[in-house]
């Protein structure tokens, strides 16, 4: 704990709109994240995990409260400037692994890497550089139909890292692999990140893998269950 | 370039939904092309066939047709058409020796009558008159064949013709008065009388002696009267017949076709001028032995530049096909006008006088005039009215163009537009957690709309390529295997002019083809390809870009 604090969440709430109903996904969150923290977002289903990962990586705005990331307020920022944002700062880890159908294992990596400028050759060897740390460089070429779930995820994986971002955040990255296979890739995740110092935000319903993480952060009905220590 | 090559992938990789938006692209193009060419094509058609008086320098054409009671302009009534008509009644004795080959042409005028030549100058100098062409347009009948026998010679009589009649024997009495007679006459062994049977065998036996014994006088008397002339022997008389043959025996072939004549030393305005020529070349201003054929006639007739015709003993050479406008007064043979009259014993006769007014705003003005100037009888036509005589199927297209074929082609054009639209949204709506996936990564809206359309961008190009390609070959198509069609127009027709009878019958009908074609220009081409590329980026960015808005939890959550 380096005592920088990463994210600030003030009285953040996110509601959706369900025809005449208005559902309270999160209501009322404060957190605080440490720069190079490892945190696990811990709860059942649809208590509103997925979604404050969301609003912690600019992919949705809070309904009302704010979020303060490295100091900037992140619903003060232009569609742009968020953009920019999770491309530079953010990495993404899905469960369904998210990744382009149609490019094959390098090209997936690339497809995160091109939009920051990066120069073809550059482009290539780094992303071939992170497809060996997840142990695919010779799965470079392959689509991503032709991968197992624990692959695609390593290529998720090596996605997410390539823009070298400050904070990785993966939305149950082991909910569609094996409990094996979901170690290791987790293993992988948090090995990567904590080598570079990476923040990473993991939300997960295996105790297990929670148990990896620095702090573990309960969630029920939106709601953190437990006041998080500073 | 990692964009360039993630269109790529992108195109590759979803190969039967870019197929399917390719060939759907292409078919709304070539449909829009082949279309707009077809209407085109009976556009030009109908200007080429139907716009006839424009073509031949002129704006109005003035004819006299026959009246019961005519005006003191032209050279008669309906007993003047009957008489000129009446020329084509063969005698057939005068065309040569019978059995001899012969050739000839008659030439008539139809129910136009004709007009002095110097009388036309009143026409040329009313007011707002340009000039004026005359012109001669007969229906000519050329026959050919052997002269036929006209009257046969027959002989008759010298047949000899054998009597014979049944003779009852003769009585016993007369039989002994015939042998006392022959014995009278010192002839021993005459017939025996008695038995029947015996007395015939007698009579038989002399008999075949062939009529010695009682064809001598002497014996004759000893008969009874009513057996003297039982035999006899008649020769009728020898006579020679002779007889007009009725009908005369002949192969004579006749066949029909129209003559005009024209001035070659007017050629701005005639009944056909320079630009109606499709080959070879116009008549010399002096007007030689020259004719011109038109196209139709010379196909029908296996005719070809340099073919002579013979007109009555005079050779003219084929010098040019021409393809005459429709309407007014076309022929299928023109040679020099004064050579006609000559051939068709009309000297200084014309019967269509072609006009043109100074202005064309001057057109109905002058037509009045002309009205005016020659009674009753006279027809004068403008070339608003010429047209709307000319039918057939070219003239059911051309309207049918006109309205159809604007509305097939905006039809055909939405259709194109909307297919394609309609393609790339839905190619769209499937990517949505795709453009999710992008922004995740951190792909601004800029970034996802640009490479969107770049993909409308290239199946645009590609599917408006393929769909101009196939636009050409099926306006290649029509024009190889297309319906031909047809326009005609009846001049000197029945109509309630025809007082005589002779309308039908001497109406002269000229008709054209057109072969249908889908004439295609570069604009048409790249209108076609331009409605592609417009439907597919439209589509394409309007698409995209809804997508790209989405925010990317909100994309993400799609479909998941």
């Amino acid at each position: 704990m380096t005592g920088d604090l990463l994210y600030d969440v003030r009285n953040a709430t996110r509601s959706f709109r369900r025809g005449e109903a208005t559902i309270n996904a999160l209501s009322g969150i404060d957190l605080t994240i440490e720069h190079g923290e490892i945190v696990a977002l811990v709860g059942p289903s649809g208590s509103g995990k997925t979604t404050l990962l969301q609003l912690l990586g600019a992919l949705d705005r809070p309904t009302s409260g704010q979020i303060f990331f490295e100091g900037r307020d992140l619903n003060a920022l232009a569609d742009n400037e968020l953009a920019d944002l999770r491309l530079r700062a953010f990495g993404f880890v899905f469960q369904t692994f998210n990744l382009i159908p149609t490019l094959n294992a390098l090209q997936n990596v690339e497809a995160k890497l091109a939009p920051t400028g990066v120069l073809e050759d550059e482009l290539r060897a780094r992303s071939l550089a992170l497809l060996e740390e997840v142990g695919l460089s010779d799965r470079a070429d392959h689509l991503p139909s032709q991968l197992s779930g624990g692959e695609q995820q390593r290529v998720a994986i090596a996605r997410a890292l390539s823009t070298e971002p400050r904070v990785v955040l993966a939305d149950e990255p082991t909910g569609n692999l094996d409990s094996r296979t979901g170690t290791e890739v987790v293993d992988l995740l948090t090995s990567l990140s904590e080598e570079r110092r990476h923040t990473v935000i993991l939300v997960t319903h295996d105790a297990e893998i929670a148990e990896k993480a620095h702090r573990s952060i309960r969630m029920q009905d939106g709601r953190l269950r437990e006041p998080t220590p500073a | 370039m990692f964009y360039l090559r993630y269109l790529r992938s992108e195109l590759v990789g979803r190969r039967t939904r870019t197929v399917l938006t390719l060939v759907g692209l292409a078919l709304g193009v070539a449909l829009v092309i082949t279309i707009s060419g077809l209407a085109r094509g009976l556009d030009r058609a109908q200007k080429t066939a139907l716009n006839p008086l424009s073509a031949i320098g002129t704006d109005l054409t003035v004819t006299l047709s026959p009246q019961q009671d005519t005006g003191g302009f032209g050279r008669g009534g309906g007993g003047e058409v009957v008489q000129a008509n009446q020329s084509a009644v063969t005698d057939l004795s005068k065309l040569g020796k019978p059995g001899t080959q012969f050739v000839h042409d008659f030439f008539l005028p139809g129910t136009q009558l004709t007009f002095p030549q110097q009388q036309t100058a009143k026409i040329a100098s009313l007011p707002g008159v340009a000039s004026i062409s005359n012109g001669l347009v007969l229906s000519a009948v050329h026959q050919e064949g052997v002269v036929p026998k006209i009257v046969a010679k027959i002989k008759a009589g010298g047949q000899q013709l054998d009597i014979r009649r049944q003779i009852k024997p003769p009585t016993a009495a007369e039989a002994a008065a015939i042998q006392a007679c022959f014995q009278k006459l010192g002839v021993g062994g005459g017939p025996q009388s008695g038995t029947q049977p015996g007395g015939q065998q007698g009579f038989g036996g002399r008999r075949a002696g062939g009529g010695g014994f009682f064809s001598s006088p002497a014996a004759r008397k000893c008969l009874p009267a009513r057996m003297r002339e039982f035999r006899a022997r008649i020769t009728t008389p020898q006579q020679t017949l002779k007889q007009v043959v009725s009908p005369p025996q002949t192969n004579i072939k006749s066949s029909s076709y129209t003559i005009g004549g024209i001035d070659p030393a007017q050629q701005s305005i005639g009944l056909v001028t320079p630009s109606q020529l499709s080959r070879g070349r116009f008549f010399s201003k002096s007007g030689g032995r020259e004719a011109l054929v038109s196209a139709a006639y010379a196909k029908r007739k296996s005719l070809k530049l340099g073919s002579t015709l013979d007109l009555n003993g005079t050779r003219y050479k084929i010098i040019g096909l021409v393809s005459p406008p429709l309407g007014g007064q076309t022929a299928d043979v023109y040679i020099p006008l004064a050579q006609l009259q000559n051939l068709a014993s009309q000297k200084g006769l014309a019967n269509v006088v072609l006009v043109r007014a100074t202005s064309s705003s001057d057109v109905a003005k002058v037509q009045q005039e002309i009205e005016q100037a020659l009674g009753s009888g006279a027809q004068v036509a403008s070339a608003k009215q010429v047209a709307a005589s000319i039918n057939g199927s070219l003239v059911d297209a051309a309207n049918l163009s006109h309205d159809l074929g604007l509305v097939l082609a905006i039809i055909a054009a939405v259709a194109a537009f909307l297919v394609a639209a309609l393609l790339t949204l839905s190619s769209i709506g499937k990517r949505v957690r795709e453009i999710g996936t992008l922004k995740a990564l951190g792909w601004s809206q800029r970034l996802v709309v640009r490479q969107v359309l770049g993909e409308c961008l290239a199946t645009g190009i590609a599917g408006g390529l393929v769909g101009v390609v196939l636009g050409v070959l099926a306006a290649a198509a029509i024009g190889a295997f297309g319906p031909s069609l047809s326009a005609s127009s009846t001049t000197g027709a029945a109509g309630a002019n025809d007082v005589l009878g002779l309308g039908q019958a001497l109406a002269r009908t000229a008709s054209t083809s057109v072969s249908l074609t889908a004439p295609l220009s570069l604009s048409l081409l790249l209108f076609g390809f331009a409605l592609a590329l417009a439907g597919g980026l439209i589509a394409g960015g309007a698409g995209a870009l809804r997508a790209a808005r989405l925010r990317p939890a909100d994309a993400l959550r799609q479909m998941e």
